[in-house]
């Protein structure tokens, strides 16, 4: 699980308060993007049910708690996060079209120990083709490190895998979920 | 091979992919006005020839370039390597790197001086701007602010702007004795910077305040704040209007420059980035970080002309229109 191995990458040793404190303020200078997909043996609709509520975040597998508020209105909703190790995040709503199956979110805060990124921007939707649907989870950060040399455990390459393994971890959950299985 | 339907694109797109890959040329080199796109993912810059909107050469560069500026007599391209340290100084009648001057931080904004005889060069890390000689490497620095971004020179080349980001200043550096004279308060985050033709205003993009501040430079006062969309990250200028990317709407934000009043807002790319204008002011160009393209926009109908494919994760951070006289 992705936020298992960032955290792991950690115990490397840093000075961490310094780095939280400041991540709100600086980031690298290499945004960082991923695009992941799945195909679903069902109705765009059947997974919009699930993914299309902002609310509940109950399908991602690292999560355990999730207190939203703002239903599901851009600018407004927001959700804190408890993963099962823990690990806490708020999020806030950006974009949300129902007709198009598709909403877009952004971390206000994490700690670069959960997940190591900053400035963290998402979209998910849900493409109808036939009687399946793929569904495309896309993400764009910073490295979790602001400044010039990072930690391998904070680095572009760390980013990107931490994110990358959530998302394939998520959307492979979410579609044994669907279907069923 | 022109652009000018969905079907028309893809074609030319196509044709031009696969002249890269064979390592020829679409249009003859330096034959007309030409883009250079800083493409930070993949690491390289795609030259694309604006009047055909085909890439026409790919010159690799390294270390995650990102900001770019082309010379006043479009004959040098410089390239901002952040993670790798670096100037890249390229010959663009030529389409080679002629040298790589090496540049300590994180070397991300730049501008050239009107004259050509210096490249500016902010280290987002160390609060600095280097004066760069493009033959022989830096010969000054200034210490202007923390997180140093977009940076411009005004028309007479006396003044040099840097956008201090995290400090939510515009600083003025005097170029000759090369010292900070001056800083004023904008938006929040400003990141690119722009100067008019005639010198006479200055816009910030304010990435966290979502508006932009107009800077009389006269006065060195802002005299209004446009608010635009999601995430502003460069201003463009052409016809009357400010044209504003706006990275997380996926659109560019345009504005009256007389009455500051929102004219449009043109649906683009995901997270556009770079944006900059023609000479004749007629068409609007933007990167689109996420989508790896670059648009052609006309600025009176704001409607997209054509697209053109670029590496990844394009940017064109500065000033990457270099026009042929």
């Amino acid at each position: 699980m992705s936020f298992v191995v960032a955290r792991r990458g950690f115990l490397a040793g840093l000075s961490l308060a310094a780095l939280a404190s400041s991540a709100a303020l600086a980031h690298g200078p290499s945004r960082q993007k991923v695009t992941e997909t799945i195909e679903i043996a069902a109705p765009a609709e059947k997974i919009w049910a699930i993914v299309g509520n902002f609310q509940d975040l109950s399908w991602l597998p690292p999560v355990a708690k999730t207190e939203a508020t703002g239903d599901n209105t851009p600018d407004k909703a927001t959700r804190h996060i408890t993963l099962k190790n823990g690990g806490e995040i708020d999020e806030l709503l950006t974009k949300y079209d129902a007709k198009d199956f598709t909403l877009a979110y952004r971390i206000e805060k994490v700690d670069v120990k959960i997940l190591p990124v900053n400035n963290y921007s998402s979209t998910i939707t849900v493409k109808p083709q036939g009687d399946k649907s793929v569904v495309e989870w896309k993400g764009a950060f910073y490295r979790g490190y602001p400044n010039n040399d990072p930690p391998p455990e904070l680095s572009d390459e760390a980013g990107i895998k931490a994110v990358s393994d959530l998302y394939k971890a998520g959307l492979s959950s979410l579609k044994a979920k669907v279907e069923g299985k | 091979m022109i652009c000018r339907s969905a079907i028309s694109i893809t074609i030319s797109c196509r044709r031009a992919a696969r002249a890269a890959l064979l390592g020829l040329a679409v249009a003859s080199p330096a034959a007309a006005d030409e883009a250079f796109v800083t493409n930070q993912g993949s690491g390289d810059l795609t030259i694309v020839d604006l009047a055909t909107m085909a890439p026409a050469a790919t010159l690799p560069i390294g270390g995650k370039p990102a900001g770019v500026a082309v010379s006043t007599d479009g004959a040098r391209a410089y390239v901002t390597s952040p993670e790798g340290k670096y100037l890249s100084v390229i010959d663009t009648r030529a389409r080679r790197v002629l040298r790589k001057i090496p540049l300590e931080g994180g070397p991300l904004g730049l501008a050239v001086a009107p004259d050509g005889g210096r490249v500016y060069v902010a280290d987002m890390y160390e609060q600095r701007l280097f004066a760069v000689d493009p033959e022989s490497g830096v010969v000054a620095t200034a210490k202007v602010g923390v997180t140093p971004s977009g940076v411009a020179v005004t028309p007479d080349g006396k003044t040099i702007l840097v956008a201090i980001r995290d400090a939510n200043k515009i600083a003025f550096v005097d170029a000759a004795s090369f010292e900070k004279r001056g800083e004023l308060d904008v938006g929040r985050h400003p990141f690119g910077v722009t100067i008019d033709a005639k010198g006479e205003r200055a816009y910030a993009a304010n990435v966290e305040s979502d508006d932009v501040s107009v800077i009389d430079l006269s006065t060195r006062r802002v005299i209004a704040t446009v608010k635009v969309g999601k995430r502003p990250y460069c201003v463009a200028l052409a016809q009357g209007r400010g044209f504003v990317t706006d990275q997380y709407a996926e659109a560019v934000s345009v504005f009256d420059l007389s009455s500051f009043a929102p004219v449009a807002q043109v649906k683009v790319g995901e997270y556009p980035e770079g944006i900059g204008a023609s000479r004749d002011g007629k068409t609007i160009y933007v990167a689109n970080w996420f989508t790896n393209e670059f648009w052609s926009i006309a600025a009176d109908s704001l409607k997209v002309i054509a697209k053109a494919k670029t590496g990844d994760g394009p940017r064109a951070f500065g000033a990457f229109i270099r026009a042929m006289n």
